[in-house]
């Protein structure tokens, strides 16, 4: 087990985005611009990640956890390439396929079939190759009869089953996930419980960002905790997973504290 | 090859995809659809040729004026197409970027294509129009496509600069149409160039456009028109718009290029 391969190497990644108050985008915007000096001009650095690094192997579950705004959804953003890393060096071995969102290019405006094929060729499937999981898709995701309609008219719950059941046919050697299990019903969340077993079963490395330490306990080997855009726990999922439950309670604790404070005082 | 072929396997599977979903999305709830390829410059044609050929009587002295006249206005709209259309490209496909990441200069030539497949549907009109009023058609023909793909390029350049450009700037696209809307005056569509004085003209045709349409009429319409060689009077001049292109094509790409990698974060 110690010499299987690192797939994702991350090596002291920072990223900041650079947040001028007055946007300059357009063409008076940068005479006056140009006109102020340098310490006039507003430009706030915000860090949204610092210092980050870890490795994922090949065949393993990994998960992301961390409140809202710690830095999660950015650290896979550059993990997929979307967003470039200020510093610090990302090493990925193997076809990578994100789902930050499910049904990326989906266009209300085209039937379902349509987007099926709009949606594959986004994640890298040829119409050939579309024509032939074609059944397998809408099998799976159960909306036979409305594929010639227009996707404005399904529900939003009809749209997620379609996205999931494209998205469980892309072919990867690694898969980027953001909490795409807050969707669906129950039975859609056992469905995408039993993707995850299965992907588990084929040796798919899987990166997975999510708020639900049920699934990091039961599906995870080995987790990071972000917060404040630091890593302030790695390793075992359960003791991640456990950390950021904590996390929350003593939150909650000491803002009860300071209520309670706030009243005496007044 | 295969090796080529699998480096850009993926962006051409988009592209495709890309101009199947264009052209779907096009004509969308119109009546009449896709016959709009058509009729837009047949109408619009129709419109100024009662201005220009029948009231102000400006073309009486070119053979083929109607002709004459709907090739140019065909291939402007064209170069109108791809640079405008692809200016808020990038930006309108900001969600796809912030998603996924994909070679997104895709996203400008699949605009491109687009236009591309329209100006052919335009040129299937032009030639019933060419076989209808016998035109004179030059032996110097078998050069159209060179000047097609001259065309091309140069407009593909200028979208690719526009669309990066719209990214950081977002006025561009109003300077644009003014620009346009000038353009389209500056250059020998609607008149002759006999019609203005000779040190006019010679500015005039240093614009590519106006080189590449009337190089084209005079190979498929009327050999009665000046190019840009006759303007100028030496064969060497055709060096200055062709050098002209490659240098855009080169300056846009690389531009497009070094910002690209942070589309998804300006946008």
């Amino acid at each position: 087990m110690s010499q299987v391969e690192n797939v994702i190497e991350v090596k002291g990644v920072y990223k900041d985005f650079q947040l001028p108050h007055e946007k300059t985008s357009s063409v008076k915007g940068i005479f006056t611009t140009l006109l102020q000096s340098n310490a006039l001009r507003h430009k706030e650095t915000q860090h949204a990640l610092k210092d980050i690094n870890f490795h994922v192997k090949k065949g393993e579950f990994f998960g992301i956890v961390g409140r809202n705004g710690s830095g999660k959804s950015t650290l896979l953003k550059i993990l997929a390439g979307i967003y470039q890393a200020n510093k610090g060096g990302i090493k990925v071995s193997g076809k990578l396929v994100p789902f930050i969102e499910l049904g990326v290019g989906f266009n209300p405006e085209l039937t379902g079939r349509e987007n099926v094929y709009l949606n594959g060729a986004l994640l890298g499937f040829s119409r050939q190759e579309v024509d032939a999981m074609y059944q397998d898709i809408v099998d799976f995701a159960e909306i036979e009869k409305f594929m010639d309609q227009k996707l404005k008219n399904y529900s939003s719950g009809m749209q997620v089953r379609l996205a999931f059941s494209i998205a469980t046919r892309a072919k990867a050697d690694i898969l980027l996930i953001d909490e795409v299990l807050a969707v669906g019903d129950a039975d859609f969340q056992r469905k995408c419980f039993d993707y995850f077993q299965k992907l588990k079963g084929n040796g798919t490395t899987v990166v997975f960002v999510t708020h639900d330490m049920n699934a990091v306990r039961e599906y995870c080997d080995r987790a990071i905790l972000i917060e404040k855009n630091e890593i302030v726990a790695a390793g075992n999922s359960d003791e991640v997973a456990t950390k950021y439950t904590r996390m929350f309670i003593e939150d909650a604790s000491t803002e009860k504290k300071t209520k309670r404070k706030l009243k005496a005082m007044g | 090859m295969g090796r080529l072929k699998q480096r850009y396997a993926y962006a051409i599977i988009l592209l495709k995809q890309l101009v199947r979903t264009d052209f779907r999305l096009r004509y969308q709830g119109s009546f009449l659809g896709y016959l709009w390829s058509l009729l837009r410059p047949l109408l619009l044609f129709f419109i100024l040729y009662v201005v220009f050929a029948k009231f102000l009587r400006v073309g009486d002295r070119i053979p083929n004026y109607p002709v004459y006249l709907l090739l140019g206005i065909v291939l402007w709209n064209y170069f109108v197409e791809v640079t405008s259309g692809s200016i808020s490209s990038i930006v309108g496909r900001g969600d796809l970027l912030r998603k996924i990441n994909f070679p997104k200069y895709v996203i400008v030539l699949a605009g491109s294509v687009s236009a591309l497949i329209n100006l052919s549907i335009n040129f299937l009109v032009i030639i019933v129009f060419m076989l209808i009023t016998g035109v004179d058609i030059s032996r110097y023909v078998v050069f159209a496509p060179l000047i097609l793909l001259e065309l091309f390029v140069f407009s593909l350049s200028l979208a690719f600069f526009l669309s990066a450009l719209f990214v950081r700037f977002r006025d561009i696209n109003y300077i644009w149409e003014v620009m346009l809307q000038g353009a389209f005056y500056a250059t020998p569509i609607l008149y002759p160039l006999t019609l203005i004085p000779h040190k006019a003209a010679m500015i005039l045709m240093l614009n590519p456009v106006a080189q590449m349409i009337q190089d084209l009429r005079y190979m498929l319409v009327t050999p009665q028109t000046q190019t840009i060689n006759q303007i100028f009077g030496t064969q060497w001049i055709r060096l200055f718009p062709v050098a002209l292109t490659l240098l855009f094509a080169y300056f846009s790409s690389s531009y497009f290029r070094k910002h690209s990698k942070y589309f998804a974060e300006e946008v």
